[in-house]
């Protein structure tokens, strides 16, 4: 018996009826992000921080103290796994069927967060490369932000629809649009 | 007030992001009596007004911090990471 076996993203429904034509404001969903946790032993955390910047196809996200997620949207998994391996005092766990990875952007883009985290995002206390876990739409998520009015989310997968739709709704009164990013 | 809980990790956080797992007790000894084991894992004082808890930050850092805080005025006195107390039981 042949098995024949399809990637079937779990945004795929939430995402079928939207528009094809993205606003200002877009929520752009990444199909098949490589995404890592990384924990550092006892001891080996600067060590472990500096092997992990020095790593350049990869975005490195803060979770806690001795601890990160690494996002590639560049590379396989296979290929961060050998990179993270390499790292000595570190465990590297692959997530990236675990995460889901929003990027929202666009002008009005703090004002939907707003509704969304109960963290300040203004530049002086949230600059660009700033990242950290936090609650998203009553969601524990990581958020970080990539560009002036770009910001990635990376949502615990089962609750990706939920996130998905509560942002969406925040979103409206900007015309936010979503796609996957193709 | 008590809704805002300045995390070492995370900065300022809102008190939904924390799971409060009660008073920051001392653990006993493997070795202490079984009055003590029990008084340790049954029987708490309920005092009113400061005194010290822990908050596990679940919707962030995962980290279980120690919070002194006044149950009355909701004024927060400080928040450490609770591995600050490790060397005191140890
Ligand atoms: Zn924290």
């Amino acid at each position: 018996m042949s098995l024949t076996l399809f990637h079937r993203h779990v945004l795929e429904d939430y995402l079928a009826g939207f528009e094809a034509k993205a606003n200002p404001n877009h929520l752009s969903v990444i199909r098949r992000p490589a995404i890592f946790s990384v924990l550092a032993h006892r001891g080996s955390e600067v060590l472990v921080e500096d092997g992990l910047k020095s790593i350049e196809s990869i975005q490195l996200r803060n979770c806690a103290p001795g601890e990160w997620l690494v996002v590639s949207t560049t590379s396989g998994a296979s290929t961060i796994e050998n990179l993270l391996g390499e790292i000595a005092g570190a465990s590297a766990v692959d997530q990236s069927d675990s995460r889901v990875l929003l990027q929202i952007s666009g002008p009005n883009v703090r004002k939907i967060l707003a509704k969304c985290v109960a963290v300040d995002l203004h530049a002086d206390a949230f600059a660009i490369g700033a990242s950290a876990n936090m609650l998203c739409c009553h969601v524990a998520a990581n958020l970080a932000r990539t560009g002036a009015d770009t910001f990635e989310i990376t949502v615990p997968r089962s609750f990706a629809g939920s996130v998905f739709e509560e942002m969406m709704e925040m979103g409206r009164e900007f015309a936010l649009t979503a796609a996957f990013a193709d | 007030m008590a809704s805002l809980i300045t995390c070492p990790h995370c900065g300022t956080r809102p008190k939904e992001e924390f799971s409060i797992r009660g008073t920051a007790l001392a653990r006993p000894h493997p070795a202490a009596s079984e009055e003590d084991w029990h008084a340790y894992v049954y029987l708490r004082e309920n005092p009113k007004g400061r005194y010290q808890e822990y908050w596990h930050h679940a919707g962030g850092c995962r980290r279980f911090l120690i919070v002194e805080r006044d149950n009355v005025t909701h004024d927060v006195f400080s928040v450490v990471d609770a591995v600050a107390i490790r060397g005191m039981s140890e």
